[in-house]
Parts: C-alpha cells; structure tokens; sequence
C-alpha cells in the first residue's frame, strides 16, 4: 500500500512512540479486524436461503454438515448467550461496557461459525430488543460493531428473519455517519445490504428511513472494503422495481463522479460492485441514463469490456453498456455515431464478447448489436463490415436457442432501414442479399420451427423481407426446403 | 408444419421492424446472468478460520511511518497513538458539550443541542412554532411537538414505535459528578466570553451560554466549545478475535 495523499483513509497499523505492549497488541488487533473484515466479506458469498452451491472458489467451513445434535447443542448455547446479553444489557455496575461486549462476542461467534447460524434460535431468545439497545448512540465502538455483526448475520437467512430487523434500521441507518468509525458504518451498511436483498417492501422501507443519502456518501472515497460493501448495499437497495431511487441516488452529490472514478480506476472487485450500481441506474431510471450518457462512463465501460476478463465484472459492464444503449436513442445517434473513435471501440469489444465462451456474454452483446443495428443506416453499414457478422452466421446455427434468438435480431435489423412511416420495410438489398448468400435461411429457418412464438415469429418476417426483396435464388431454397 | 406466407399483408402479422428493445432489471431476459448475483443478494458474514488467522497475523507485521486517520474523508497524519487520540476526540466524535451525549452524525447532534439544552428553541416552541425536525436527512418537516416528530417517523417513515431520538436515561450519579469534575478541570477559554456552565442539566442553568447557541444549522460542529471529551480511545476496534487478554483495559481506554 503506497503513501498516497491525505484524501486517503487507509488502516494502517497504528505505531506510538510509546512502547506499550498492550497498545502493540491493540493496534496489530486493529488491522487484523480491518483486514478480518474484507476477508469475510470475500469469503460469505453464500445465499442463505439456497442450500450450499456447488461454487468451488469459497473455502467450505468444516462444519457445514451439523448433525441433529449438534444442531441442538448450537441452538441451546446460543439461547444460553441471549440470556447473557440480557443480563449484561441490564447491568448497570462497573465493567458494564466490558460486559456487554463480551456477551456480544459470545453470541457473535455463535452466528457466524456456518452459513446457516442459529438464527431462529437467537431470535425466539430475545435477540433484536437487546441487540437495538446495543446500538445505542454514544456506545463503545466495540460494541456497536458486534451488535452490527450480529445483526447482520441475523438478516442473511430466511426473509422472515430479515424481517425482524425492523426494529434496528434506523439506528443501522444512523451508524451509517459521517462521525462513525469505518468498520462500523461498513457492518452496519453490511446489515442493511442484506435487508434491502430481501425485497421491494424492505427497500421501501429502508428509503423511507434514509438510507440512502449516507450510504451513498460511503461510495465516495478512493478506495477500501467499505466502499465496496456500500456499493454492494446500494446496488441491493436501488434494483426497484420503482426507479426513484435510482434517480435520487445519481443526483446526490459527487455520486456519479464516484461512479466515474470506481469505472476508471478501482480493483476489479470494486469495480464489480459499482457496475452494478450502474446497471440498476441505467436500467430503472431514465434520468440517471442520460446523466451517464453525457459523461465519459461509455467510454469507461469500454475500457473495461477490452482489458478485463473476469466474467463477474464482465457482466454487468456489458449489461450497463446495453442498457445506456437501448435506454435511450441518444445513445445511439450522437453519441455512437459511426465514424468515431468510441463507435469502433464499442463494436471492438462486442465482438470479443461474441467471441467468448461465455453464454450471456455471448448472448447479451447480441442484444446491443441489435440495438444498434436498429439506428441508422450507417450503423448497419458499420456492422455488416465488421468483424461481428461472420461469427452472428455462426452463432446463428451453433449457438443455444436464447443466443441464436438475439442474433437473428441482428441480422434482421441490418436488412431493414429505418421506416418511412408507410408501414412497408425499407430493404437493403445488399445486406438481405449478401447474408442470404452466407446461408442465413437455415438458422431463420429452425427458429420458425421453434416452441418460442417470438422465434417463430422472427423467423416468419424474415421470411417475408426475403420474399419481398424478390431474391429468386433465396426463393428456390426456401421452397426446397419447405418440402 | 403450417406457414403463412400470404402477399396480401394480414394486418394482425406485423412486418420486421427495427427497433430498440429494452428490458427491465428483473426481466428474465436477463435471469441466466443474474444466477451468480442472485446468490450474493444476501451475505453472511463469517469468522476467518484458524488458519486464515494465523496467516492474517504474519501479513500484519508490516512498517509504517505513522497513520492516516481511518475516518472517511478526514486524511490527517499522526504520529503515535496519543497524537490520534487527540485528534480523533477533537475532530470526529460529535459529541455534546454539555451532557457528552454521542452522535454518529454533526446533524443528529446540532438537532440534540438545539432540543435539550437550548433555551431559545424551547421559547420558540411554547409560542408555537413548528421546531422538531424531522431526523431523516432530505425530509425537511418540522412539527410542535417531540410527540409530533415521533408520530411522524412512525407513520412517514416507517419508524418503529420503540424508537427514541432523546432517551432521558441520565448516567449514574456518579459519573455525572465525574463528568462535571472533568469538564471543569479541562475547560478551555477559547470563546471570549461565554463558559458553559453546567451546574445541573436544566434549561435555567443554561440562559447565559444561549447566546452562543442558535437554532440554525451553522452551529455545532463546533463540539469543540472548549470542552475536552473525556480521555480514551473510544473507538479503535479492539480484537474480535478470542484471546485470552490478561489486559483487556488497556490504558485509555476506558470511558
């Protein structure tokens, strides 16, 4: 970690002149939890309410399959830690702190051994009234993140159990401020992440409370695990289906710079997470659409579909991408105008994707050709000159059925121009003619003969754009191939 | 296999048309790439293993030349522990100076001093005017009463009926004294004429240190009226990890 400017903010051991043993250990403690932190939140990628994945990268805790009895030792013991936190709550004496933070700890431990903590047992004991009392403002940092932690963990299971953080959110909310130590305000944004995964009734009520403004502002600095919790969070808490919150959350302050920034320069994890965030503006909220297109985000989207090769932050640039192209016709014809530099960089990198092994790349970078092949006629020129066309005719016969489906929109929209309103097709006879030739029919032809109406239906049109434009060889085959 | 190919163009069977499609964020258009991100709408957060401990512990022992403040947006360098101390307590604990309530936001506590220790906003509220704040950022209401605003958290926003902005629960006896002995001792005259008497935590007692107060928002940040918080780290995170610490109150740390 090099020396940067003061606008940073990392945790860095804290040295003191002064060689006391205890603070030694106080600070080695303090990175280690810093660093704990992050580690956890790369290693519980695991959704609770879906068995264990078969996801090969996550290390498999030794205990995941509990027996009964084992089960019910968990459950007892953590019955048992309630009822310490309450006395501990309750307790007013001298070492009062201490004591809660310790009960705290012991119920922490206890949720956040497996995937599957005891969390029905921890709230039939009571947990939430003692945990909420523990959030108290003014309490000992400790105890604030233990509380937070374990609240957390509380809220990652079943949608019921989210439920019952109800009563924490404001004070989650709260925690969220500017005056609240990073590793706090991150597990308490940890917590509200899981509660806004939930669903669209928890959003609202988080939006409802505020919870946006602050974990927003989380977003801004360089970098650092609470940056890309927060955005994981925000990502969870904007997805709607009502898109005001994504049109609020590109107008709070230094956000899209932010945004901006994270796309420019930040790890690929981090990255990640912003995409996300990205994806849910561009798709919910046109306001927020037109913002990005204004701004250099293509351009860093671009960027990123051309150096990258991680499929998780692959996929929700490419889907950014397609959203700030099909979200607004703008896109397509000022700012993706053919001839310039960003154009051929976006074709670039929807061929690679096309080129990938990856199925929804595959398929959604047919979804953007399309969308841009429905502009201009000098789009479709663009693209039927480009690299993308030969490997569309190949997807076009090799592909699973959802790829060969998007690819056929390609193809079809590069044959029709832009309408004159009279209702009729406007053909371009070079390029119905020319893919014809290259033996599009058979793929249209098996899309006809598909299940899906929708295919069949496009099948069908292009059919008739063949007929129209009189192609006799075309024709022949077709007939041929009728019988 | 039926096919309609019919020159007399049905009207119920559209031609090609060339157009955007868009697709909302929960279409299944795109659920096969939402697979893995649907896993992580939730995520548990799970204690390191032993050996990932032990591992994390020989990445620790690195060199630094000092620290730069954790706190968002602060970046200030400091140079051993007490230096941090200081300057954590001066610049980021927005605490009160008069009852040393603690607040995780300068709003929260600017909208606390005006409420309970500002004698101004108490007259304006007898003559009826609309005080209380709502407390969620960007709501903008004001009601009569604290009832009021409680009311209003609850029914707008969702609040929980058991929340309390201002808990009346006082510190022990003790600690109070121990307070006043601290603040007392610790007083600095940096304003030039008023001092923050605190003899008890009544309105009456407060008339004269008014005037420093107001009911707009430019007011306190500046916590630092003078006062020293009491001494103690409040906030490094002291181990999570389960070790068995003789020491476990280190020096300054207690509150």
């Amino acid at each position: 970690m090099a020396d940067d400017s003061p606008a940073s903010h990392r945790r860095d051991p804290i040295k003191s002149s002064v060689g006391n043993v205890a603070a030694q250990r106080r600070r080695q403690n303090a990175v280690t939890v810093g660093k704990e932190r992050r580690e956890s939140l790369v290693r519980a990628k695991r959704l609770c309410r879906v068995g264990p994945s078969a996801d090969g990268e996550v290390p498999v805790e030794g205990n995941d399959m509990i027996t009964d009895e084992e089960e019910f030792h968990l459950e007892a013991q953590t019955s048992s830690a309630v009822e310490d936190l309450k006395s501990a709550v309750a307790y007013q004496g001298k070492g009062a702190m201490q004591k809660r933070v310790n009960a705290l700890r012991e119920l922490r431990r206890l949720l956040s051994k497996s995937e599957f903590p005891p969390v029905e047992a921890a709230l039939k004991a009571g947990a939430i009234p003692l945990l909420v009392q523990c959030l108290s403002f003014g309490s000992q940092d400790e105890q604030l993140l233990e509380a937070a932690w374990c609240l957390t963990n509380i809220a990652a299971g079943k949608p019921e159990e989210t439920k019952a953080l109800l009563p924490a959110l404001p004070l989650l909310i709260a925690h969220l401020g500017e005056k609240s130590s990073l590793p706090v305000a991150e597990q308490c944004a940890w917590a509200l992440g899981n509660v806004a995964g939930e669903g669209e009734e928890l959003r609202n009520v988080l939006l409802s409370q505020g919870a946006l403004p602050p974990l927003a502002r989380m977003m801004l600095p360089n970098k650092g695990s609470t940056v890309r919790t927060a955005a994981w969070a925000l990502s969870n808490l904007i997805k709607g289906p009502d898109p005001k919150a994504a049109t609020e959350l590109i107008r709070v302050d230094g956000v899209l710079d932010a945004i901006l920034r994270h796309l420019r320069k930040s790890d690929e994890e981090l990255a990640t997470e912003v995409a996300w965030v990205v994806v849910y503006l561009s798709a919910l909220s046109n306001f927020a659409t037109g913002v990005l297109v204004k701004s250099d985000a293509l351009h860093l989207l671009v960027e990123r579909l051309a150096t990258s090769n991680s499929l998780q932050l692959l996929i929700p640039v490419l889907r950014s991408l397609g959203n700030l192209v099909a979200g607004d016709s703008h896109t397509t014809s000022t700012i993706l105008v053919p001839g310039h530099a960003i154009t051929d960089g976006v074709i670039k990198v929807l061929v690679k994707c096309l080129k990938s092994e990856h199925r929804v790349l595959k398929k959604e970078a047919s979804w953007v050709l399309s969308n841009i092949a429905a502009g201009s006629v000098e789009h479709k020129q663009l693209i039927y000159s480009s690299e993308a066309v030969p490997l569309l005719l190949h997807l076009l016969s090799t592909a699973p059925f959802d790829i060969r489906k998007e690819v056929a929109y390609v193809l079809g929209n590069l044959c029709v121009a832009p309408t004159g309103g009279d209702g009729m097709p406007n053909l371009i006879q070079e390029h119905l003619v020319s893919l014809v030739q290259r033996g599009c029919l058979s793929g249209f032809i098996d899309l006809v003969r598909s299940a899906d109406v929708e295919a069949a239906r496009l099948g069908l049109q292009f059919m008739e754009l063949v007929d129209m434009g009189e192609l006799t060889y075309a024709a022949h085959l077709f007939s041929l191939l009728l019988i | 296999m039926a096919m309609v190919v019919d020159c007399q163009h049905d009207l119920s069977f559209p031609y090609w048309t060339s157009t955007l499609r868009r697709f909302d964020p929960d279409s299944p258009f795109f659920s096969s790439g939402n697979i893995e991100r649907e896993l992580l709408a939730k995520q548990v957060a799970l204690d390191l293993t032993e050996d990932e401990r032990n591992q994390l512990e020989k990445m620790v022992d690195k060199d630094a030349r000092g620290v730069f403040c954790p706190i968002v947006g602060c970046g200030a360098r400091l140079i051993s522990l007490e230096d941090f101390e200081d300057h954590y307590n001066a610049r980021h604990t927005a605490s009160c100076s008069v009852c040393s309530r603690v607040y995780p936001t300068s709003r929260l506590l600017s909208i606390h001093v005006s409420e309970v220790h500002d004698s101004f906003f108490q007259a304006k509220v007898a003559r009826g005017y609309a005080m209380y704040e709502c407390l969620v950022e960007g709501c903008g209401l004001k009601f009569k009463s604290y009832k009021g605003r409680q009311q209003h958290l609850v029914d707008k926003h969702k609040f929980p009926t058991s929340f309390e902005f201002f808990k009346k629960a006082h510190p022990s006896k003790k600690q109070r004294q121990k307070n006043h002995r601290k603040q007392a001792m610790h007083k600095k005259d940096e304003e030039a004429s008023s001092k923050m008497e605190v003899e008890n935590e009544t309105m009456d007692g407060l008339v004269s240190a008014v005037s420093k107060l107001s009911t707009s928002d430019s007011s306190p940040s500046t916590v630092s009226f003078g006062r020293r918080h009491t001494r103690g780290l409040p906030f490094v995170p002291r181990s999570v990890q389960h070790e068995k610490r003789a020491d476990s109150t280190p020096a300054g740390a207690k509150r």
